[in-house]
């Protein structure tokens, strides 16, 4: 008889890695199929080519730098999927190469890869990407359904709050409707791959804020991409605080500095940015000694 | 150091690759990230440098035995300053475009940590022929380097090397790349790469 | 609102367990191998020979040390062999080895009676010699920790019934089936130690158990039951403590040094035994399950061997990949079934071959989860960065020595991180280095 010996705990949770990024992935179809309601079968493009030159780009850097493979985690797929989501739907397919595979290997393997990057993979290539052609990333919406409408850019749109609800507005392929997200959103509660608060307190920071600067709260939170962001986005395990309360400061950070990039700044829309901002910040709100440890305050009082 | 009789060559080739001040001592980075947006500002920017390099190091490595120790540091800039006002006046006679484009980095050479570096380490240390041929050899190493940078973020984000444009009119260029996050990329990236290759030789050479 | 703490998990293996509404049934084997070591603090001395006959509750090792506890002969028959073998620890420890001549001789008993009338001075004596340390897992000698430090005021005593423990279900079962006798040893340590309020702690998924204590509870002094949340570790003693009385035990502390002395449900059986009538502790109750034919709650003589535990149970259901004693939160692997059963194993759990792997470590994704199932308050994540580097001081400085390595955040990481065996180490370490340090000076 050969028995394995191992160390306590015996048992583990079901939910690994893989399973908590295969979720992530269920909860941004519905935001896919929308896209694919709104703009057409097009939109699949810049999409489907995001999700695979991210997968090639993991695997060939771990192939060619004699790495353990672990495309199986699922983990690029879902920095590509994101990518793609958050594109202009008429985006060319060579941006997106660029934007995944900088996503891939500058954002997330040279830092160590998955876990070890302190931005968001999906939205540094966005930012790379707007910088670098900013014609075609502001520019190109009006696609499918929206052939004939001409908007400028989505902020500036006079949409209804319906219309901003159901998402016929024009915008990014998975940013514009919002009911899609909230399903999403409602998918990733129910199997406790997020926590609920991160979001919350984002959308109730930014519709706070906005609403003492003048801004309909509901139009704060339903235009543009701040509830895909604050869903998906800036709940990004990696980049964003362990600690609770450093998790709710760094919710309200998104969403004030969202709010004032909209407000005072020159871009029309602000969620990138102060997703990243904050990002950078996670590790220093971690810093913050917030938790009370067991048994610690009894001795301080005693003045041991 | 002493006043022995050194390698010359050696001397040179440090200054180019072993101890290149760019990718292995990372000093003038300022420079370095400001005006590499072009390859013809990197290689204005390196031959400015290697003219300062070579004439503070000479000079300083002749006044060597003469500059109190004490006073070395505001002596050595005076010198620097010297040669960083002439090559300034130089450029604005002749290359003006040049001039334009580089701006308040060329003053600020003065400043430049590779030029005081060198003077410092080497040419208030060491014989005029030796301090010469390491201000060459720095100066060269500099160049080169932000002549790559440059060469690489031109063509990134404008399609061109040296003004010549390479990748055709069809090419949507990468704005990013000469905006300042581009310098820190390339340079990040050339560093890292860099540093590989070199782990890699050593570890081979183990 | 039922009470409870923060952090925890909630293992699913917990609440479905096949031997949840199995009644106790006494299993006597052949032979027993009893160990001497049974006990935190020095081993005991073995005071018979090969050849030797003993009776049942006979002395077979003498207490060494301040913390050592008699150890009794749990069958009647003839010692074959008196060796050291291999237990758990992985170190040699001496055993006397009984074949069991199935007469049921038993030594003379020296009953005390009524626990509610018994001189209390005489409790603690009886605890010690009838051999009793926790039966929860902990094996500390319980007449040491019912002595109170001079200048300490123990103000509770707490039952602890909560049984958090994945697999195990065998105090589930001794509170449904032999309640008063928890309540008569929670009693004794109340009169012991003269505290005025005893709470039984048990958890929301056991109401048969609930509804049984309460019962016995019923016009004893002082005592009452408390319903906690179902959440692991429910039943550690710190979260214990504070769930059922809001108090904390202060860093590096003892429970008494916030008034509290906790004693498991199976403990409290047995000092009620001692006292009422004399009984040693030659057996005790456990859950055999897993990949066995018919998982059962067993009474079996302390030094049984788990393979005939298992064999009790039907045997192997398939290739057995691993076996433990405990739960499967914080068990001890066993290298093999020979091993002797000891009065702190409370569970033998068999695992199969596909069960028994355990997971590749992944990267961290900084999910922090970890950090929401600490019930301490600690930074797992952080600790094991400084773990895996062998920072032993910077783990002491993000607190390692106040894990108690609960399994909690290895169970619930999605990257299979191996947190609490990491933290075993820092804390063996710390205390080895600590040592030196003292040493040295």
């Amino acid at each position: 008889m050969s028995l394995i010996l191992s160390s306590a705990p015996h048992v583990r949770a079901k939910d690994n890695t893989q399973r908590l990024m295969l979720n992530v992935i269920i909860s941004l179809l519905p935001c896919l199929i929308a896209g694919v309601y709104y703009f057409g079968f097009a939109c699949l493009i810049p999409v489907c080519v995001s999700v695979v030159s991210a997968v090639a780009a993991e695997f060939c850097w771990q192939k060619l730098g004699h790495k353990k493979i672990r495309i199986y985690d699922l983990s690029a797929v879902v920095t590509g999927l994101l990518l793609g989501l958050i594109v202009p739907p008429s985006a060319p397919w060579w941006m997106m190469v660029i934007g995944s595979v900088f996503a891939i290997i500058v954002v997330k393997q040279l830092f160590g890869g998955i876990g070890d990057n302190f931005l968001n993979p999906a939205l540094a290539a966005r930012a790379v990407l707007l910088a670098s052609w900013p014609a075609l990333m502001t520019s190109g919406y009006n696609v499918g359904k929206f052939d004939a409408v001409t908007t400028p850019t989505p902020l500036l749109s006079s949409a209804s709050l319906m219309d901003l609800l159901l998402g016929n507005v024009t915008g990014a392929i998975g940013e514009t409707c919002k009911i899609a997200i909230l399903l999403g959103f409602l998918y990733l509660l129910i199997t406790k791959t997020i926590r609920w608060e991160i979001p919350v307190i984002t959308l109730a920071s930014a519709a706070l804020l906005g609403w003492l600067l003048g801004t309909d709260p509901l139009t704060t939170v339903l235009s543009g991409g701040l509830l895909f962001g604050a869903v998906y986005m800036a709940t990004d395990y990696v980049t964003t605080p362990m600690n609770s309360l450093a998790r709710y400061l760094y919710a309200v950070g998104i969403g004030v500095i969202v709010v004032l990039i909209r407000k005072y700044g020159s871009y029309p829309e602000g969620v990138t940015y102060a997703i990243l901002l904050m990002n950078i910040a996670a590790t220093l709100f971690d810093r913050i000694p917030v938790q009370r440890i067991y048994g610690h305050t009894n001795a301080k009082k005693e003045g041991k | 150091m002493s006043e022995k009789k050194m390698n010359l060559g050696k001397v040179f080739m440090n200054g180019v690759i072993t101890e290149n001040p760019t990718f292995r001592l990372v000093l003038g980075t300022c420079p370095t990230l400001a005006v590499t947006t072009s390859a013809i500002n990197g290689l204005g920017m390196g031959a400015a440098a290697t003219f300062v390099l070579l004439g503070s190091n000479i000079v300083i490595s002749a006044l060597r035995k003469v500059i109190p120790d004490k006073v070395r540091i505001p002596s050595f800039i005076v010198v620097i300053c010297m040669f960083v006002t002439i090559i300034q006046l130089v450029m604005q006679a002749y290359l003006p475009s040049l001039y334009e484009s580089l701006g308040i980095f060329l003053p600020l050479i003065v400043v430049n940590c590779i030029i005081l570096g060198r003077a410092e380490a080497f040419a208030s240390k060491n014989p005029v022929v030796a301090s010469a041929v390491d201000g060459v050899g720095m100066g060269l190493g500099f160049t080169l380097a932000l002549t790559l940078i440059g060469c690489i973020r031109e063509l990134a984000g404008n399609g061109s090397v040296f003004g010549i444009n390479l990748l055709g009119t069809s090419y949507q260029p990468m704005l990013l790349m000469i905006l300042p996050a581009g310098g820190f990329l390339v340079f990040g990236l050339l560093l890292g790469i860099i540093n590989s290759l070199t782990n890699r030789k050593k570890e081979g050479a183990k | 609102m039922k009470a409870t703490f923060r952090g925890g998990v909630h293992p699913a293996h917990h609440s479905k367990q096949p031997t949840r509404g199995l009644a106790i049934r006494d299993f006597v084997s052949d032979t027993v191998q009893i160990v001497m070591n049974m006990n935190i603090g020095a081993p005991s001395k073995p005071c018979v020979k090969k050849g030797d006959h003993v009776k049942i509750g006979q002395i077979i090792g003498e207490p060494v040390g301040g913390l050592g506890l008699p150890v009794h002969a749990s069958v009647s028959g003839d010692v074959v062999a008196v060796d050291a073998i291999p237990y758990i620890t992985g170190d040699m420890v001496q055993s006397v080895t009984i074949k069991n001549d199935f007469q049921e001789e038993w030594e003379e008993l020296h009953p005390l009676g009524n626990v509610e009338t018994v001189d209390p001075a005489l409790i603690l004596p009886a605890i010690k010699n009838a051999g009793i340390c926790g039966m929860g897992g902990a094996s500390f000698p319980t007449h040491v920790k019912l002595t109170i430090a001079p200048g300490k005021k123990c103000e509770y005593v707490l039952a602890n019934g909560a049984e958090c423990e994945t697999h195990i279900t065998c105090d589930d079962r001794l509170m449904q089936e032999h309640a008063t006798r928890v309540v008569d040893g929670l009693r004794a340590v109340m009169r012991a130690l003269d505290v005025k309020t005893g709470i039984i702690g048990i958890e929301d998924n056991k109401p048969e158990a609930i509804a049984a204590m309460e019962k016995a509870a019923q016009g004893r002094d002082g005592v009452r039951v408390q319903v906690m949340k179902t959440k692991y570790p429910q039943g550690g003693e710190k979260q214990l403590i504070k769930v059922l009385t809001g108090r904390e035990v202060p860093s590096g502390g003892l429970p008494i040094d916030c008034g509290c002395v906790v004693v498991n449900v199976g403990t409290c059986a047995a000092i009620a035994d001692a006292i009422i009538d004399g009984k040693p502790v030659i057996d005790r109750i456990l859950t055999c399950t897993g990949a066995v034919r018919s998982p059962a709650n067993l009474r079996v003589r302390i030094g049984t061997i788990a393979a005939d535990v298992i064999g009790e149970c039907g045997g192997y259901s398939t290739d057995p990949g691993k076996i433990f004693f405990g739960g499967a939160m914080t068990g001890l692997c066993i290298p093999n079934d020979s091993l002797p059963i000891a009065k702190s194993t409370n569970g033998v759990v068999v695992f199969t071959k596909e069960e028994a792997v355990s997971a590749e470590e992944d990267p961290c994704i900084r999910c922090g989860k970890c950090v929401d199932a600490c019930p301490i308050g600690l930074n797992p994540y952080d600790m094991k960065i400084s773990a895996d580097i062998e920072k032993w001081d910077d783990c002491k400085k993000k607190h390692v020595m106040d894990c108690m390595l609960c399994g909690a955040c290895a169970f619930i990481c999605p990257a299979r991180r191996w947190l609490t065996p990491s933290f075993k180490i820092a804390k063996q370490k710390i205390t080895e280095i600590a040592k030196k340090e003292a040493a040295a000076k």
